[in-house]
């Protein structure tokens, strides 16, 4: 019933200046005489002027750190009698051992299958009986465990947490229950066009580097995981100086604080731990690569057209989250408006600014019907090259800045929004009273800030392209995008240097 | 490392891990002690026959407004399908006053966001902004309720992305055309044969004029129920409403919809599909009653205790002890008229479909032979109150709730009310509803087999034993069975 989210994106704060509906309202009538000129109609209406936003209060954040370290932060609202616990922990795939891909999903995985004091099934009957909602994941720079429970619950959330977190079991029938679960996962996976894109996009473009792999491993690395890898990398960063306790909803923050000294004080560190080597810099880019997966079933081809860009905290940022809402963002989004509203090849066309603790990239995605496969690639790597070669206008600048500094109120609506976002700023080292100043500098920055943020970071000649569809139909202009590598999707293997499978390789 | 227990349901459990499985087995699952906030809603009735209910939540300076025109799939013709989500797309594409995209340019300047879904019963447009702007929110609103302009050029662009949506979310995915497949063979006469997306040949088909009707006839403001909820005092809104949307001319009045109803199925019907795909799967449809009937709330309760958390039956007997299933689930389609319950599986490598489906049978013939405890059935309750619970936690998914409630089971006050129908349901009731709907004649069955060999267009493989067969169907690879079985439901503005 409820429609799929909105895509996420990082955003500003409601305290806009008065002058923005103002300079909003110039922009519509030049807007308004263009149009004109085209369409011969009456005088028309426009919306009616509003006063200035309401300045969306940003609470600051209540943050404990127990003695052995865990990280406590109590985000209080009492509206609603529901209370969730998410503990991070801050290692995610990106420390997979090197040939080992998928171990740190397959330890979070296993997380709720069982404890040295509870079996999974007791598990599963202790949350579900108070209608409890487990949740848990990994990604690529943190691992977490969420439980939201009645807010008559909290002790009984609090106890499950630290077990499940603390003294996972990881008994071998449970293993190899999850491990079969990960591997028929894997393997419905590898008939989706777009996870095959978006993985094969990230193994190239950050390749060389402990970001390329599949974070939930593959078909070749999963079967080989011990219980002595899970152990090993559950004992190594599931340690309480390397965790945060977020506590949310209807429960004080010094209940939450008590609480949190309850259950998990007697949580101790086994070995300093060493914050993990910082991953080593990707290769600079060379020539542009282009790859094709060639799945003579689609009707569809996905398409991935992407380069490096830069980790959360880097200065570079807020910069390009403004380029980011012009090529792709919500807010104006070339892309679609070039794809979509004016060719109708696609339903969906965005970009993404990826940004994790060590690196990142920027990608523009859409997809389209096999025959205008280049077509629609061509489209996109012009709108890439047009925001490196030129100057967005003041009309984009000003909608980019009024949408991220607007958004701000709806990212912070929930207790849960709320949490999310200390969380993020605690995982990227940013400072807490990050989200205070953000209106003020996305305010400040320039078009030509933009454009110098541009310049640097979209390099279209020499970037990583991927296409997943039916190769076939468009093999012959597809050296028009530069040289190309075509791989059968039956033949393809993530794990592999060519990315061809062995077996592929020898049975002709 | 000692481990204390500063929970004393764990000091037995640390005992003895057996004893105390048994004793969780017995000791029955308590009702929560929290009870459900109350919802205050103001209704406000236009002289042009818009309804609009608003809702104060002071939370955060946010505000969602939704716009739910209550025409859906169901209300297409034959011939005539997918017309009511190509024309949630074009409410975005100009009006007399607006280029097209112009609507969304207000919202995202303020930092909102705006979309659009479509059902088999409703048509639902909405937006989440500071709450500063109601005002341009709703003159936008009514703007494109009664002045929308769309071009010929504009019209034929809108219908290719429309079918772009198709081949994403239907022809280009592994499962593709599993459910779509489903329904065709499961309704003979009502329109829930069709998906809300309709066909590529009608869609291929629509031309203009349909589409004029088609917004003359429900695009009004008597076919309109409005929902305000967030960070607005609730008489200024209705202020505002009467300001912006009062003057917009009624249309002529809707005829009660004459839809076929669908004749009760008297045989089972079994589909088989081979399709390019690494699992075996399948999909079972129950005819069921409407959502707001009755039985609608045993089976709703029924339906959390076979599939709602790893403790539930289906999930532990499939996934978890047998080991034959990468997932599987069961859920109910509850719509305005009589839908399917599903249960469906994706098998793991090396177990068929039938050994899935001998399972599920077992668990469906245990409901209807066995009384579930009491337990089992708090627990079930219990579930039910936090998703209620949790449906509160934005203006969004407050303002869905609520316009659910209001349009197609027609009695806002749900909202606060219908929680009472879930708690009253007994164990007596759900053994009576699996009884009267999980029985043979009332199922249709679609399995799922990965195609061996070399590939080629996706072949059917009709098996269909019903009375009342109709064949040829092509079926389309479609939805992804994971994601697919919530409402058949489409969003309007994809950005992937």
């Amino acid at each position: 019933m409820i429609p799929p989210a909105e895509n996420g994106k990082r955003t500003g704060r409601a305290e806009a200046p008065a002058r923005r509906f103002a300079s909003g309202t110039l922009v519509y009538w030049a807007g308004l005489i263009l149009f004109s000129l085209t369409a011969p109609l009456l005088a028309r209406d426009i919306p009616p002027d509003v006063p200035p936003p309401k300045s969306t209060a940003i609470p600051a954040p209540a943050i404990q750190a127990l003695p052995n370290g865990l990280q406590v932060v109590g985000v209080e609202r009492h509206t609603l009698p529901l209370i969730t616990l998410r503990l991070v922990v801050k290692a995610g795939a990106e420390l997979d051992p090197a040939r080992l891909p998928g171990t740190a999903a397959l330890v979070n995985s296993l997380l709720t299958e069982g404890t040295t004091h509870r079996t999974s099934r007791q598990i599963a009957e202790a949350i579900d009986s108070v209608g409890g909602l487990v949740d848990n994941g990994v990604g690529w720079d943190s691992s977490f465990l969420s439980l939201s429970v009645l807010s008559d619950q909290a002790d009984l959330a609090f106890d499950l947490v630290s077990d499940m977190i603390e003294h996972p079991a990881f008994q071998l029938a449970e293993i190899e229950r999850q491990r079969k679960q990960t591997l028929s996962g894997l393997k419905v996976a590898h008939d989706d066009p777009a996870y095959i894109a978006d993985t094969l996009f990230q193994k190239l473009v950050f390749e060389g580097t402990p970001y390329s792999h599949p974070e939930d491993g593959t078909l070749e690395s999963v079967p080989h995981i011990t219980a002595e890898d899970l152990r090993g990398f559950h004992t190594r960063y599931y340690q309480p100086a390397n965790c945060i306790l977020a506590v949310v909803g209807d429960i004080t923050a010094s209940e939450a604080f008590a609480r949190a000294a309850r259950f998990f004080s007697t949580w101790e560190n086994v070995a300093a731990s060493a914050p993990p080597p910082l991953a080593a810099a990707p290769a600079p880019p060379g020539p542009r690569r282009v790859i094709a997966i060639d799945k003579p079933d689609a009707v569809q081809t996905e398409i991935r057209i992407g380069n490096l860009g830069v980790p959360r905290n880097s200065p570079d940022y807020l910069a390009l989250s403004v380029a980011n809402e012009i090529l792709g963002g919500p807010s104006e989004n070339r892309l679609f408006k070039a794809l979509r509203s004016r060719q109708g090849l696609t339903y969906g066309a965005s970009s993404d600014l990826v940004c994790r603790r060590n690196l990142g990239a920027w990608v523009a995605k859409t997809f389209t019907r096999t025959a205008e496969t280049l077509k629609s690639a061509h489209i996109a790597l012009e709108q890439m090259k047009s925001l490196r070669d030129h100057e967005i206008s003041r009309q984009e600048m000003e909608t980019a800045q009024s949408y991220l500094v607007g958004h701000l109120a709806l990212e912070f609506e929930t207790s849960q929004d709320v949490a999310s976002q200390v969380l993020e700023l605690i995982e990227n080292g940013l400072p807490l009273d990050y989200w205070n100043h953000y209106p003020e500098k996305i305010q400040a920055l320039t078009t030509g800030d933009v454009w110098n943020a541009t310049q640097r970071y979209l390099d279209p000649d020499r970037n990583v392209i991927v296409l997943v569809g039916n190769v076939s139909d468009f093999k012959k202009d597809l050296k028009k995008l530069g040289p190309a590598q075509v791989i059968p999707l039956s033949e393809m293997d993530f794990g592999s240097p060519d990315l061809v499978r062995a077996q592929g390789k020898a049975g002709k | 490392m000692t481990f204390s227990l500063p929970f004393r349901r764990r000091a037995v459990t640390s005992l003895a891990v057996t004893l105390c499985l048994l004793l969780l087995v017995l000791e029955p699952a308590a009702a929560s002690s929290v009870k459900l906030p109350s919802t205050d809603i103001h209704m406000v009735e236009l002289a042009n026959g818009l309804r609009a209910l608003i809702v104060e939540s002071h939370d955060a300076p946010v505000i969602n407004v939704q716009v739910w025109y209550h025409v859906g799939s169901k209300n297409e013709a034959p011939g005539k399908t997918g017309f009511a989500h190509l024309f949630e797309h074009l409410m975005f594409d100009g009006t007399k006053n607006l280029g097209p995209n112009e609507f969304s340019d207000y919202i995202v300047r303020s930092g909102g966001t705006d979309n659009a879904y479509t059902t088999e019963d409703a048509t639902v447009f909405w937006e989440t902004v500071p709450s500063n702007m109601l005002p341009v929110v709703l003159w936008l609103e009514a703007d494109r309720m009664r002045n929308l302009a769309i071009t010929d050029k504009v019209f034929s662009n809108e219908r290719e992305v429309v079918q772009e949506e198709r081949r994403l979310r239907f022809d280009n995915l592994p499962y593709g055309g599993v459910v779509e497949t489903l329904y065709a063979h499961a309704y003979a006469v009502h329109p829930y044969q069709h998906m809300t997306i309709g066909s590529m040949q009608d869609l291929e088909r629509a031309s203009i004029k349909d589409i004029q009707d088609f917004y003359d006839t429900y695009y009004v403001p008597n076919n309109v129920t409005l929902m305000i909820v967030g960070d607005v005092d609730w008489r200024q809104a209705a202020v505002e409403v009467q300001k912006y949307l009062g003057p917009v001319e009624a249309g002529k009045p809707l005829n009660a919809h004459a839809i076929p109803q669908e004749p009760a199925q008297t045989a089972e019907r079994v589909i088989k599909l081979d399709l390019n795909v690494a699992l075996p799967a399948f999909v079972e449809g129950y005819h069921m009653p409407a959502d707001g009937t009755p039985d609608a709330y045993p089976l709703r309760l029924a339906s959390r205790i076979l599939s709602d958390g790893e403790s539930s039956r289906i999930y532990t007997r499939l996934v978890y002890e047998k080991q034959i299933a990468v997932e599987a689930q069961s859920t109910g389609n509850f719509t305005e008229d009589p839908n399917l319950f599903f249960v469906f599986a994706i098998m793991n490598s090396g177990h068929t479909p039938a050994e899935g489906e001998a399972q599920v049978e077992a668990e469906l013939v245990r409901l209807k032979t066995e009384l579930v405890s009491d337990a089992e059935l708090t627990k079930a309750k219990n579930q039910i109150l936090r998703d209620f619970i949790l449906s509160r936690q934005t203006v969004q998914t407050r303002a869905e709730e609520l316009g659910y409630a209001a349009v197609v089971l027609k009695d806002p006050e749900l909202v606060n009310t219908e929680l009472a129908r879930f708690l009253a349901v007994t164990p007596q009731d759900i053994q009576r509803v699996a009884k009267k709907y999980f029985v043979p004649e009332n199922l249709t069955l679609v399995e799922v087999h990965p195609r061996k060999g070399p590939r080629e267009q996706a072949a059917v493989s009709d098996a269909t034993r019903g009375p009342d067969d109709r064949f040829g169907k092509t079926p389309l690879a479609g939805r992804g069975l994971d994601d697919q079985f919530g409402k058949n439901s489409l969003s309007g503005r994809g950005t992937l």
